[in-house]
């Protein structure tokens, strides 16, 4: 792997023109309006829409409507089916970028490219593909049938759709960072006589923990958000198969905009409330790391 | 272990770096708050599991002695007639309770016709089925699901939900649309769903269809206009709830082509709509039936059937009628109904084009929709 | 074609010990014991791997071949299916890339600067995963349309974005957006500190910062992003659908193909569609790794 720091300083062997003062105050300011203008029209806006929908009956119909039990219990699926696909992906996620980031060899970019795979193939799909192996005319159907196990339409093909389409994201993730940050360290720790479990949760996780961190983020929004692959293979019967992405539509579809709106202000909320972790390791580790720099 | 340990030896060469000792408590840190994080929703999500099978069993005023009796139903649906069923439901539990003594749990799933057919072809339980059009039904019955004397055990072939088409227009109606024919006018937009995706889009077409057919026009003629009518669609939603918001909402198009009950229920969900029901009209019959494959291997015929049935009675038809389907039998000559539902001088019915087993062939790859769509595509 | 691929990997596999079997006889044999020697991590990627993404593929590809090859070859060149390709592939590349300059952007604001609010600005950056793809169809429809909020600001100059193509990439745009934030975003942090330092140190202004010392290890992650986000767009339906006229030939979306034979209950149909999308969008994907690698070598 290329050493980042040396790699840097030749593009800066050019003279440098002089840097002046008045240019760095005003680029910042510029590059933020730009970016909050772009955000606001391709997120803001369209958000503010979605709360202003949800909330523009006041709050006492939002509330009426987290107090429904099968709106309660959809949000309880939709954790729940969060709480398995997350770590499954994160420790496939973490093999896969351990296993790929260091080496080269012959098929290694289509290998990456199929782990990106899942993201490309449209949700209705995969939830077609879990239909037609688990499903009653599926590849193991009968067996599953004959044995009395329910696949589809039940938890396991909505966790299986769920982790399907929330696959790619911690790989994808880390691997750029692993490969940014080099072997040194994790040489250091060897020659220090750490074993490979020690390195790798003292010295790469750490260094990793930002990939790490927002692969699980993106893992987890995704994995609550979904809607389409698991809509196939869920059955959506309220209160049982029904998860929050489900529970709006179906809201929506029976015209109760305003639950339909507030389930989907919530599922927001939800599938944000990973950056509450992000903000304690920050709080935890940040400090402890810039001392070291 | 030792062969990473040596793939590493191999690259390289030792470079001081103490990050490493800082990263640890951080780090355990960092990973045990996810792994409790991660064991607490699971505990969560176990738990409520739990917590919604015993609320379940016990909402209907269970004692624990009854409870082995308790029989579960699933009803799958399409979106549509939730709110009939919501209100029905309650009351058909009360009555099986008088009559048999039993519980009756309901489980229910509302999605797109299509969508929940395919569902239960591969395999999702449903006893009971109430689905837009009976073309879905003839799908589960072709796949061994449902009997093929479903017409012939409850009343009325079947049909429990009866509707029309309706035109929705901007307020005031400033194009005057008031027949299909008025749709395939130039300088006329107007919205629907595609009736490729979406039942009730199958039923606008069978509309047009019927319209041109009363008005004496040969196939060739009623094919032509038709087309006439797709030329001038703005917007072709997936599915029908998506082409009132498309109209209502998004201001596309000056009509919208709905089911009558569906403006009638986003109407006392709060959309503003004005609709005329055009006076030659189509019945949009929509079909319910026991799954007999599913009900015997639940050992639910009886309880399914008797809920069927029930659907056909005044007391369900009042609970469907105050939802915006047009009442069956005596109930709709009500003055409450007749004011609600606006007479249709000629109606037409599906029957009249070969039943749906004829009927979505239109639909079907190369079929004549599909002829329509290569048309719009040249012009 | 999945098979295959993890097939050569395995024999290109560089470990010690497929290097030191790789005298045994049969190729097989070698094969297998590539497989036993892996390192575990290989193994849990295998493994997961073909459950969760070979086994599924496998299972649409042999469904897609039930109709025999010409059937699939009318089905998936028919017409209208060549003008969804293009409609699909070429918004979505493009919203892609769009998001990629902008992704960058956002990313580099929010590791570099401080303003009011930053973290409610990092924080949304994940709402176009976690709201429900219908939800951001409607809401995107909504604010667009004639009559929403930003679409009457555009209809007096005739600009028409809701029901338009337009609209359909600023849908794909929405979805796709925090792939290259959140791909570029823990690179940016990783490097920003002994590398911005020095070029500063040197007398560099930030833009110059930027573009000659950040950049160049920032493009791997920035490629990434637009690739995942590129193929997200492709796989796109919940969103896309209710933002577009879904008119044939104008902007009606391939997904949507799929969601029609599934409506007729035609798996094979659906399936050959989902594999035509799933093929060109493997070979883009492989196009984008590989410009990655190959923009690697000079450093």
């Amino acid at each position: 792997m290329t050493d980042v720091s040396s790699s840097f300083l030749p593009a800066s062997n050019t003279p440098p023109k002089s840097a002046t003062g008045q240019e760095q105050k005003w680029v910042p300011i510029v590059l933020i309006g730009i970016a909050l203008a772009f955000l606001a029209l391709i997120l803001y806006i369209p958000a503010i829409n979605v709360f202003y929908q949800a909330f523009h009956k006041g709050f006492g119909p939002f509330l009426h409507n987290l107090g429904e039990p099968n709106f309660q219990h959809a949000a309880r699926m939709t954790l729940g089916l969060a709480a398995i696909a997350v770590p499954l992906n994160t420790i496939f996620g973490l093999c896969t970028a351990w296993a790929l980031a260091r080496k080269r060899f012959r098929g290694r970019t289509l290998l990456l490219s199929i782990i990106d795979l899942p993201f490309a193939i449209s949700p209705v799909v995969a939830g077609l593909m879990i239909v037609l192996l688990y499903g009653r005319n599926g590849w193991f159907g009968p067996f599953l049938q004959e044995r009395g196990i329910q696949i589809v339409f039940a938890f396991p093909a909505m966790m299986l759709a769920t982790a399907f389409v929330s696959m790619p994201f911690v790989a994808r993730e880390v691997i750029p960072v692993l490969e940014e940050e080099g072997t040194d360290q994790e040489e250091a720790a060897y020659t220090l006589g750490a074993n490979p479990w020690q390195t790798f949760w003292r010295v790469t996780v750490p260094n990793i923990r930002w990939g790490l961190l927002y692969g699980i983020l993106l893992t987890n929004a995704r994995a609550m958000g979904e809607f389409g692959a698991v809509s196939v293979v869920s059955g959506n019967i309220a209160g049982k198969t029904q998860s929050l992405p489900l529970f709006v539509e179906e809201a929506y579809k029976s015209y109760d905009t305003e639950a339909a709106y507030s389930a989907a202000v919530l599922l927001a909320l939800l599938a944000v409330v990973t950056l509450v972790l992000k903000e304690i390791l920050e709080r935890r580790t940040g400090g402890h790391l810039k001392k070291t720099h | 272990m030792s062969r990473w340990h040596n793939l590493l030896g191999r690259w390289g060469h030792p470079v001081a770096s103490l990050r490493y000792r800082v990263g640890l408590s951080a780090l355990n840190r960092f990973v045990s708050l996810f792994l409790v994080g991660a064991v607490l929703s699971i505990s969560v999500a176990a738990c409520s599991g739990g917590n919604t099978s015993s609320t379940n069993a016990s909402s209907p005023g269970a004692s624990p002695a009854s409870a082995k009796q308790d029989v579960e139903l699933t009803l799958v649906a399409y979106a549509v007639p939730k709110a009939a069923h919501d209100a029905i439901i309650p009351k058909f539990q009360e009555k099986w309770k008088a009559e048999k003594g039993q519980n009756v749990t309901f489980k229910q799933s509302y999605g797109g016709s299509g969508s929940q057919t395919r569902a239960i072809i591969d395999g999702l339980e449903a006893d009971v089925v109430h689905l837009a059009i009976g073309a879905d039904v003839n799908k589960l019955v072709k796949a061994g699901f449902v009997k093929d004397n479903w017409t012939k055990r409850v009343p009325n072939n079947g049909i429990v939900g009866e509707t029309v088409a309706a035109i929705i227009t901007r307020e005031g109606n400033p194009k005057n649309i008031k027949t299909f024919e008025d749709l395939t006018k130039p300088g006329v937009k107007w919205v629907t769903a595609d009736p490729k995706t979406s039942g009730g889009a199958r039923w606008n077409y069978f509309a047009l269809w019927n319209y041109a057919k009363k008005q004496g026009a040969d196939d060739g003629k009623a094919l032509e206009f038709v087309t006439n009518a797709y030329k001038n669609v703005v917007v072709l939603t997936k599915d029908a709830r998506e082409s009132t918001d498309a109209f209502a909402k998004q201001g596309q198009g000056d009509a919208l082509v709905n089911y009558e009950n569906e403006v009638i229920l986003a109407k006392q969900k709060g959309e503003k709509l004005d609709y005329t029901i055009p006076e030659v009209n189509i019945s949009i019959d929509t079909p319910t039936t026991i799954i007999d494959k599913n009900v015997d291997k639940h050992g639910t015929r009886e309880v399914a059937q008797a809920f069927v049935e029930y659907l056909f009675t005044p007391e369900a038809q009042r609970e469907f009628a105050k939802v915006g389907f047009r009442p069956l039998g005596e109930l709709g000559k009500e003055k409450e109904f007749i004011e609600k539902f606006p007479p249709v001088k000629t109606l037409g019915r599906i029957d009249e084009f070969g039943g749906w087993t004829e009927a979505q062939k239109v639909f079907d790859d190369g079929g004549k929709f599909d002829e329509i769509r290569a048309q719009i595509a040249k012009s | 074609m999945a098979t295959d691929a993890s097939f050569s990997i395995h024999k290109a596999m560089p470990t010690t010990e497929a290097l030191s079997r790789s005298t045994s006889n049969s190729p097989w044999k070698s094969f297998w014991n590539s497989i036993l020697h892996m390192p575990w991590t290989w193994r849990i990627m295998f493994a997961y791997l073909a459950f969760m993404l070979f086994l599924p593929v496998a299972a649409m590809l042999t469904k897609s071949l039930t109709i025999g090859p010409a059937e699939f070859w009318r089905i998936a060149t028919s017409p209208l299916a060549l003008s969804t390709y293009d409609v699909t592939f070429t918004t979505s590349l493009v919203a892609a890339l769009i998001d990629g300059v902008f992704g960058v952007l956002i990313a580099w604001i929010l590791v570099r600067y401080t303003f009011p609010l930053k973290k409610l600005v990092d924080a949304s950056i994940d709402l176009p995963f976690a709201l429900p793809t219908a939800v951001a169809g409607l809401t995107l429809a909504t604010v667009y349309s004639e009559n929403g909020w930003i679409g009457s600001l555009l209809a007096p100059f005739g600009i028409k974005i809701a029901f338009t193509r337009l609209g359909v990439g600023i849908a794909m745009m929405f979805i796709s957006l925090p792939f290259v934030v959140r791909t570029v975003q823990p690179v940016l942090m990783q490097i920003e500190k002994e590398t911005e330092e020095a070029a500063w140190s040197l007398g560099a202004s930030s833009w110059q910062t930027f573009w000659r010392v950040l950049l160049p290890p920032l493009f791997p992650a920035i490629l990434t992003g637009v690739a995942l986000g590129f193929s997200r767009a492709v796989g796109e339906f919940g969103s896309t659908v209710i933002i577009s006229s879904n008119t044939p030939f104008k902007d009606l979306i391939a997904p949507i193909l799929i969601f029609q034979r599934l409506e007729q209950y035609d798996y094979a149909g659906a399936t050959v569609i989902g594999m035509v999308l799933l093929i060109i969008s493997l070979l883009m994907l492989l196009v984008i790794n590989f410009i990655q690698v190959w923009g690697k070598r000079y450093d």
